[in-house]
């Protein structure tokens, strides 16, 4: 009996996914070739990744339009801040916090969700979210340092001082890779398949005996955890925490990320945390111009490859293709 | 007397929020797409007119008319050249499209301006009118005066014209309507159009009472989503009384609260209204529950 196409497929993909965990061991020498603000923009890259993750399960997966993203973010970001600054921790030990403050928020806000506030309702209603943290990272002064910001002592790592870009890179690159591995495991079990179902059609979905409040909670859950690690790097990134950094500009920029790379696609957060982080360096950075040029690219996604650029790769090789990417 | 001077003052801006919020009403109604890029477009006309008004030293109202123009040919260019070839997609595609396409014009108002804060001259003198003792103020009058007509032509074009019968007919099935003879494709492209047109004379009449930044339209569009959350999605009438209610409590939180509650009321109202009352006062169902 022959092969069957599917098995073929698989050990295709099988062979494509292993060629993907060659990019972070040949990613490890970098540093040696970069000054130090081209390691601050690859480390930018790396902070984004889970971000972009933790963004693109709820809106590509679970397919919620979910916009508060930078609410998690923000939320990780000044735990972090907080947890330095106030209490004393290192920044090692804020990861976590960080990551858990997100995910906590993240299952507020599935809560509207599982109340059946859907589709444009949620995404009004997370939009308005996000604004009120602003809000209240701004009042809340006396602990968030109000609009001046607050500045994050040095970040380390079990006492190894990160002071370079460089040793940023390394712990950057080990936390994003834990995030994907993570996500990724994720999908391939039955709660990627839930998503998926959830995605296409939910009340099919439940029918099925598919308990869908639960796997919501858990797809937002993670996505703030992601997101808030995300926040927790940022904070040791940039130093320096300020509310405007966490405005719908930053939406935007996060929005964008995941559309370019393509939705629902875990290989496509990663290439739109790169190339949209990569985007204001190679174009003049102008005010105004990166929301024009994020604007444009996301039209032209939308028009003419609306699986994103990582839709380009499973073109390039079909083992390239996300296996719980599914339209 | 205090509460009757902040409900008549909140009045004067609710109108703006209600206009908006029609405005959003009317494209929603028309195409079933929420216009995540309204606030921008709003934000747009008002540049328009300064453009035209002090760029190009044209009269106030010419500059109106031909801004009004210009956003109204945006609009249904929008839906000739980029909504109509991703119809048949996902509902989701069309709704980051058209907030795609607010990036793009918040971008290009902030390159061409930058962060600075602009404020558009009054084309009428300024002026205060006592009632009683509640002050009102000419900017009041204006706008409310500017909505309200807005408002009768709205409810006429609706009510007495068949083109709100068309709206019913294209909002209920699109595919039933185009069997009945209606255009579905121009019609969509000219409500696009008439929604663009009604949020710039928004955006013109916001500008004359608060300064004009790239980053106003995010501002509008929250508001506007207020409006519509409060009275129910989808509800002309809903949309103004929801713009008017915002308008005065945003007053009232703000005096007797406390003046932070201003900026937040919209996002309060916006998350409370949803999770007790999804539908707001007017809208019909809208949640789905599994």
């Amino acid at each position: 009996m022959a092969k069957l196409p599917q098995a073929a497929a698989l050990a295709a993909s099988w062979r494509g996914r292993r060629a993907f965990w060659l990019v972070p061991l040949l990613l490890l020498p970098v540093p040696a070739w970069l000054n130090e603000y081209q390691q601050y923009v690859i480390n930018m890259m790396l902070m984004y990744v889970p971000v972009a993750v933790g963004f693109n399960l709820v809106v590509g997966n679970l397919g919620l339009l979910a916009f508060s993203n930078v609410a998690f973010f923000g939320i990780g970001a000044y735990t972090t801040g907080v947890l330095m600054l106030q209490v004393g921790l290192p920044w090692w030990l804020t990861i976590i916090p960080a990551g858990l403050m997100g995910a906590i928020a993240g299952c507020a806000t599935s809560v509207p969700a599982l109340r059946g506030v859907r589709s444009f309702y949620l995404a009004i209603m997370t939009l308005a979210f996000g604004e009120l943290m602003r809000w209240i990272y701004i009042r809340w002064e006396p602990v968030t340092g109000g609009s001046m910001g607050m500045a994050v002592p040095a970040p380390d790592l079990f006492g190894w001082p990160l002071i370079t870009e460089a040793r940023k890179f390394y712990v950057f690159l080990a936390l994003a890779l834990l995030v994907v591995i993570a996500t990724d495991r994720l999908l391939r079990t039955r709660f990627g398949r839930a998503f998926l179902a959830i995605k296409s059609n939910e009340v099919a979905a439940a029918a099925m005996g598919i308990p869908t409040d639960r796997y919501i909670v858990l797809c937002f859950g993670w996505s703030g955890f992601a997101v808030g690690i995300g926040g927790a790097m940022y904070a040791a990134l940039v130093g320096h925490l300020t509310p405007v950094s966490f405005d719908l500009t930053e939406l935007i920029v996060e929005f964008a990320m995941i559309m370019v790379g393509g939705l629902g696609s875990l290989v496509g957060s990663v290439i739109g945390a790169v190339v949209i982080t990569a985007a204001p360096q190679v174009f003049l950075d102008f005010p105004g111009f990166q929301e024009l040029v994020f604007g444009v690219l996301i039209i032209l996604v939308l028009l003419f490859l609306p699986n994103g650029l990582a839709s380009l790769l499973a073109r390039l090789h079909p083992g390239l293709r996300d296996r719980y990417h599914r339209e | 007397m205090m509460l009757a001077q902040l409900v008549v003052s909140g009045i004067a801006a609710g109108m703006l929020y209600a206009l908006v919020a029609l405005s959003m009403t009317v494209v929603y109604r028309a195409t079933t797409v929420v216009n995540f890029g309204h606030g921008d477009m709003v934000a747009a006309g008002a540049y328009a007119v300064l453009v035209f008004a002090v760029g190009l030293g044209m009269p106030f109202a010419a500059a109106l008319v031909l801004a009004t123009v210009v956003l109204f040919l945006f609009g249904v260019l929008l839906q000739r050249v980029l909504l109509q070839p991703i119809i048949a997609g996902p509902h989701l595609s069309l709704a980051m499209m058209v907030l795609a396409v607010g990036f793009t014009l918040r971008g290009a108002e902030r390159l061409e301006w930058g962060n600075e804060v602009i404020n558009l001259a009054r084309p009428y003198p300024r002026g205060v009118f006592m009632l009683g003792s509640v002050v009102v103020t000419m900017d009041d009058l204006v706008i409310t005066g500017c909505v309200l007509a807005l408002l009768l032509v709205l409810f006429v074009v609706f009510h007495v014209t068949p083109i709100g019968r068309i709206i019913q007919a294209v909002f209920q099935t699109e595919r039933g309507a185009a069997l009945v003879g209606i255009n579905v494709r121009a019609f969509h492209a000219v409500m696009w159009g008439t929604g663009a047109a009604l949020g710039a004379i928004g955006g013109v009449l916001l500008a004359l009472i608060v300064p004009l930044t790239p980053d106003m339209g995010q501002w509008v569009l929250l508001q506007g989503f207020a409006a519509m959350t409060i009275g129910g999605f989808g509800s002309l009438y809903g949309a103004l009384v929801g713009g008017v209610l915002l308008g005065m409590m945003q007053n009232v939180l703000g005096f007797y609260v406390g003046t932070v509650f201003i900026d937040i009321t919209a996002y309060l109202v916006i998350i409370l209204v949803l999770l007790i009352r999804p539908n707001g006062l007017f809208g019909r169902r809208s949640t789905v529950r599994v």
